[in-house]
């Protein structure tokens, strides 16, 4: 699927701060023209975000951390074992608590790469070294995810 | 205005790449393993998972380096038989995740290595309102993850133990183009070989090479004095080998010492292979082989 901005005639590029609502049924993904900054939002329902999640990609670029060994399985397993769900945080620039890997490591692979972006810009813009569970229900709150 | 085929990429996710980069991963896997067969029956409770890992036992006894993935994702049972629990703690870094190692150094990977209980369902979905739409679909991505992400590493053999029915033969011909084949199992029941008769034709139709079929349970051996006599009434298996024009590579006799021993983490055939079963093991495997000596390409 591509997204066209008619008016300026430019394919619309994915923005790395989607949204995903918390049950994750539902995803959430926004696209701007890189001529006007016109932005939209595909907002799917929820037999397509259970598609996406199926195949086994990451919506707005592969990352480390969401193409690792069981992904889908891990993330989406309803009762899996907790060595499944940890993930690996790569961004050196941030600490993470435990209870925070925990967290974003339970956000389904395919957007999380989407999710953790969210979170550093977050905490980039307050100036927040520590990534905490607090910061993140922050950033729950303020967008959605 | 522009056309679909006029936007280079798809705005930033590469989808395509992805895909190409999740081939080239499982490529790279595989091409460490040399042979990869399926095991496969029509029908559920013919003992294929016994007959999978006591043959898996043979081809260890014999040198090669062998391993199991368990294709059977909601009634996994090669953990069991191999003599590993379900509490093993899963060891998961960049470069996949450590396959089981069960008797005989047998290498596996199965969806119970990762559920948390033994008595843990395999399930997408904790919500009564969950939709089983694409329940498929998400099976065929764990299988290629399962196959994908085991650091199998060098391996002579892979035996695919499949689950009952011939759906998910469609989802390992499209993983592993390569494989070498199936071996179909049955019971000398006339249902059981009714429902592989379906299997043996769904593959030939679609070109997948059978090795051959394997009877099980063909007779009762007495684990005193290794008498054999009939345990079921039915059409003899060889007849409907014939008649599918597929080789008859083997007929395996029921032995309670089988179960016994898989129970106890101990494989049959490992202390057994001079016994009527364990012969009668050997001589499929050596059918097997025989095959992949005449047909492979490696």
């Amino acid at each position: 699927m591509k997204f066209l901005c008619v008016p300026c005639d430019e394919q619309m590029q994915t923005q790395t701060d989607g949204i995903m609502p918390a049950e994750a049924k539902n995803i959430s993904l926004k696209f701007k023209c890189p001529k006007c900054n016109h932005t939209i939002a595909m907002l799917t329902n929820q037999f397509e975000t259970e598609f996406v999640s199926k195949i086994g990609v990451e919506l707005g670029g592969q990352s480390a951390v969401g193409s690792g060994p069981l992904s889908m399985v891990g993330s989406q397993l309803a009762q899996g074992k907790e060595e499944l769900k940890q993930t690996v945080m790569k961004d050196e620039d941030f600490e993470w608590t435990e209870e925070a890997k925990v967290r974003i490591g339970r956000v389904p692979f395919f957007v999380r790469n989407m999710a953790k972006k969210t979170v550093i810009g977050f905490a980039r813009e307050r100036g927040i070294k520590v990534i905490d569970a607090k910061l993140m229900d922050e950033v729950r709150e303020k967008v959605g995810m | 205005m522009k056309t679909y085929h006029d936007l280079a990429g798809d705005g930033g996710s590469n989808i395509i790449a992805q895909v190409v980069s999740q081939r080239e991963k499982l490529r790279s896997r595989l091409d460490k393993i040399k042979h990869k067969i399926s095991l496969m029956s029509g029908k559920g409770g013919v003992g294929k998972s016994s007959i999978t890992a006591n043959m898996a036992a043979c081809l260890a006894d014999r040198g090669y380096r062998v391993g199991i993935l368990d294709a059977d994702l909601n009634g996994p049972s090669i953990g069991h038989l191999l003599g590993v629990g379900n509490d093993r703690k899963l060891t998961i870094d960049e470069n996949g995740v450590a396959p089981g190692v069960g008797a005989m150094g047998i290498k596996f990977m199965s969806m119970d290595m990762l559920l948390p209980t033994p008595d843990s369902p395999v399930m997408w979905t904790e919500e009564a309102g969950g939709t089983a739409a694409w329940v498929s679909t998400m099976e065929s991505t764990a299988l290629r993850e399962l196959l994908m992400d085991t650091q199998w590493g060098e391996l002579d053999y892979l035996l695919i133990d499949m689950p009952p029915g011939s759906d998910r033969i469609d989802n390992v011909r499209d993983l592993i183009p390569e494989l070498e084949g199936v071996v179909e199992i049955t019971i000398p029941s006339p249902v059981s070989q009714h429902i592989v008769s379906k299997s043996i034709t769904k593959n030939s139709k679609m070109g997948v090479p059978i090795i051959g079929l394997v009877e099980n349970m063909a007779t009762y051996v007495c684990p005193h004095c290794e008498q054999e006599g009939k345990l079921f009434e039915g059409e003899d298996v060889r007849k409907l080998a014939q008649s599918k024009e597929i080789p008859f590579i083997g007929k395996i006799p029921f032995d309670t010492r089988i179960s016994r021993k898989t129970a106890s983490g101990t494989l049959f055939y490992a202390e057994n292979k001079e016994s009527v079963t364990g012969k009668a093991i050997a001589a499929a495997v050596d059918n097997i082989l025989k095959f992949i000596d005449k047909n492979s390409k490696r």
